[in-house]
């Protein structure tokens, strides 16, 4: 077992109020012993043992980040530059090119995934759940590939992959493809807009959770129908997680009508989610209207981010930095004071935040995994605000470093 | 500068060329450029053989492209270089405005030392010109100008400012315009103003002392307005009238306009005319969290709009970068501009106007004469450079090389 001492570490103590308002935060340098894949000791008192000592010089350390929504099977990331074309026939455009895309892309899929998953790791990763295509182009080569980038990857991070029906579950008769993908590496059933791609609610609903069942997995599906016929999905998703039984297993991905809708059908249809425990990713989109996130954590949703796409055929933007998307996050929203900056860390980390809202340290604590990073700010809400760098990553005790050969880093 | 000097190798966009589907690619090369007294004067191919003995200087294949603006900040307000503090909550504008007045006093000794990490920040992120407003108000006096002033004076070789007299707690209120008057002689060279309605609650005297301190000065005018709805449009209508009473063409400028979003289409379109025939321009942020002018609109009618990325890190906003370029992304990806021209044309409002090549692909720049004003980045073509906010190689002003290696 190896057993070092992460030194000089900022862990945050406490919340500094005046007049009742948190104004800032409390540092204090620790220094951390690691144990194999866990801390086992926080003290104030440097270690007088000198050999295995990793100094963090001052950095502050945050549990390490999650990206619960991105597609690393289909992206152009790792590969030369190239524009989207125009949108001439909405979503169809995209799902046509991908016709003689997808094909284009193999040879090169791993590869690129790997690159991605470099992005994310770089930028304090160590958990993905990665969407794949599956659908009658490509069957289940994508899948394979994508089970072979994060399987390299499995020292330094977990993974989820959600069998990703792109071109709709039943409107491209993937249902057999979906059952065999569950068999070959998938660890979720996907699906994506029953009502507006497979055009039968019911019957799409009911075979993502059948598949679910036979597998005993659970269910992560894309949801951008807006307002009422968005709203209506939720309801009947959490009627089939219900009666599958998969209480706490179920995602809506963008849930894009839980923007649309506000106060009492809101509450509504977040008290049938949170009953089933089921929670919601998305990317924090800017070009249209953002699911009230911090209204939703509020009601008892748990809301994680995603980056979906770093570059690909369906937009050009994306960073694979978790930190700048909850700064954005956070700007959206207008978290601008020091207690509402710390809180946005949430979204990012799978809900852990160093300080409880008493300001009470509540990570890291002795026995935890040693699953971290060190981050270049003073406090949570400076590196949320001020966008940190993350300086190190560290998973299960272990120190995260790239893979890739020194010649691949040239063009990442 | 005298010594002239070869920047080798840099990727220059020469053109569009378009797939069998009809998709457009930028086509690039590499080239040499010769920059003599701050001027590109002579554009070779890579071919091209230096005349031996000529300096040189490697630009390593990295695409070229022009510098940009920075073209509205507030130097004087950002806590760079201090410790961090986010933000105290306020009620609204006016509690915000309170609490500003009771930090100022504290801030006021640093402010040279904070501008210039503002000024850095800004100048590493490709801005070689700067527009800043400055604090005038009943509490600060000339204080901050004078911080502001010096710290500008100290990049003058690295950058191009403006400095906007700025009347942060209302131009109608106390002493304030003697105190304008004496900020428009001590180093600002444009008249601000903020929000005639919202604070000054007197549209047309706030208006007609903005014109009136621009007249007797001689200096051009820009104007914060945050008036929501036909408020804030009435406000740049009825300033469009003052500026074609006073033939003030081509001199002013109006910040943020939210409210130029907030009118039907047809509005829109009258006012672009107007605001195009008077040559007046628009400022934005570009925020996400409240309506935009019309961009699009307005550039097509004519009018120049420009991108800033405000004061930030400051009371009022925790959050910000002072990356020019990524205004230009974040104005991309809310206006879904994502196929190769869209994405390339948008780079012109983070440079202030020029794009390498036209929307018809005919070569823009640089061309043989152009200041030698850009930026290196790591990226393809111009389209890259807007959908991806590469890294900054190089940022290069008046032919001297301002921020990073070559």
């Amino acid at each position: 077992m190896t057993i070092f001492w992460l030194t000089n570490v900022r862990l945050e103590k406490g919340f500094i109020y005046e007049n009742d308002r948190i104004v800032a935060t409390e540092t204090e340098i620790c220094h951390l012993k690691i144990e194999g894949d866990k801390i086992t000791e926080i003290t104030n008192e440097i270690p007088n043992t000198i050999s295995n000592q990793h100094d963090a010089h001052g950095q502050l350390l945050l549990p390490s980040l999650r990206d619960m929504h991105i597609h690393i099977d289909k992206t152009y990331y790792g590969g030369p530059w190239k524009a989207c074309t125009p949108i001439t026939k909405g979503i169809f455009t995209r799902l046509e090119e991908e016709k003689e895309l997808l094909p284009k892309l193999l040879p090169t899929a791993q590869e690129r995934a790997e690159k991605m998953i470099e992005l994310l790791i770089k930028n304090g990763h160590t958990h993905i759940r990665t969407h794949c295509n599956v659908d009658p182009v490509i069957g289940l080569k994508n899948l394979e590939v994508t089970v072979n980038a994060l399987k390299k990857y499995e020292d330094v991070l977990t993974y989820e992959i959600v069998a990703f029906p792109q071109h709709g579950l039943l409107k491209s008769d993937s249902v057999q493809l979906i059952r065999d993908a569950m068999k070959n590496g998938a660890t979720l059933v996907g699906g994506v807009d029953p009502a507006t791609v497979d055009r039968n609610i019911e019957k799409s609903l009911n075979t993502i959770f059948d598949i679910a069942v036979e597998n005993n997995k659970g269910v992560d599906i894309h949801l951008h129908d807006p307002n009422t016929l968005g709203a209506f999905t939720f309801e009947r998703m959490a009627y089939y997680t219900k009666e599958s039984g998969l209480k706490g297993r179920a995602t809506i991905s963008h849930g894009i009508a839980l923007g649309d809708l506000d106060g009492v059908e809101l509450n509504e249809i977040t008290s049938i989610l949170k009953e089933q425990e089921m929670d919601v990713t998305t990317t924090v989109p800017i070009n249209r209207a953002t699911i009230p996130i911090p209204t939703l954590d509020k009601l008892g949703i748990r809301v994680s981010v995603g980056h979906d796409s770093i570059t690909d055929h369906w937009s050009p933007f994306g960073t694979g930095n978790t930190i700048q998307k909850l700064g954005v996050l956070a700007e959206r929203f207008r978290l601008s004071d020091e207690y509402s900056l710390t809180t946005a860390l949430k979204y990012g980390t799978g809900g852990i935040t160093p300080l409880n809202e008493k300001g009470k340290r509540v990570w890291p604590k002795v026995g935890d995994d040693a699953t971290m990073m060190l981050v270049k700010a003073t406090c949570s809400a400076e590196a949320v605000a001020r966008r940190a760098t993350v300086e190190a990553l560290f998973f299960k005790g272990k120190k995260v470093e790239s893979k890739l050969e020194d010649t691949d880093l040239v063009r990442v | 500068m005298t010594t002239s000097y070869w920047l080798t190798n840099v990727r220059l966009e020469t053109g569009y060329i378009q797939d069998e589907k009809g998709v457009y690619e930028t086509k690039t090369e590499l080239f040499h450029l010769k920059i003599q007294d701050g001027k590109i004067v002579e554009k070779q191919q890579q071919s091209f053989s230096i005349p031996s003995g000529e300096n040189t200087v490697d630009g390593k294949c990295s695409l070229a492209i022009p510098a940009f603006k920075e073209m509205h900040n507030h130097l004087d307000k950002t806590y760079l270089s201090l410790d961090w503090k986010s933000p105290t909550p306020a009620k609204n504008l006016k509690d915000r405005l309170r609490m500003e007045a009771m930090e100022l006093e504290e801030l006021a000794p640093t402010t040279k030392q904070r501008a210039s990490a503002m000024i850095d920040l800004l100048l590493s992120h490709g801005s070689t010109h700067i527009r800043t407003h400055v604090n005038i108000d009943p509490y600060i006096g000339l204080k901050n100008l004078e911080g502001i002033k010096t710290a500008l004076e100290d990049y003058s070789d690295k950058l191009t400012y403006e400095i906007v007299a700025f009347p942060q707690h209302g131009l109608l209120t106390e002493n304030v315009i003697p105190l304008m008057k004496e900020a428009m002689r001590s180093g600002a060279q444009l008249v601000g103003g903020l929000d005639p309605a919202g604070i000054d609650r007197n549209i047309e005297k706030s208006l007609f002392e903005v014109m009136n301190l621009a007249t007797e000065f001689d200096a051009d005018i820009d104007i914060h307005l945050h008036d929501r709805g036909n408020v804030g449009f009435y406000t740049v209508d009825k300033l469009a009238e003052m500026v074609d009473a006073s033939k003030w063409h081509n001199r002013v400028a109006v910040s943020h306009a939210f409210s130029l979003g907030e009118v039907p289409v047809t509005q829109q379109e009258e006012i672009a005319a107007k605001m195009s025939k008077l040559g007046m321009s628009i400022m934005s942020t570009i925020p996400i969290t409240s309506t935009l002018p019309p961009i699009e609109l307005l550039d097509q009618n004519g009018v120049n709009v420009y991108l800033g990325c405000d004061g930030f890190y400051d009371s009022w906003g925790p959050y910000g970068t002072g990356d020019v370029l990524e205004k230009v992304t974040r104005y991309s990806e809310l206006y879904r501009k994502s196929d190769e021209r869209s994405l390339a044309q948008t780079l012109k409002y983070a440079t202030g106007g020029p794009t390498p090549l036209t929307k018809d692909g005919e070569v823009a720049w640089p061309l043989v004469g152009d200041k030698a004003n850009l930026v290196l980045v790591n990226a393809s073509c111009s389209a890259e450079a807007v959908a991806r906010t590469p890294e900054r190689e190089a940022v290069i002003f008046n032919g001297k090389v301002v921020f990073g290696k070559l």
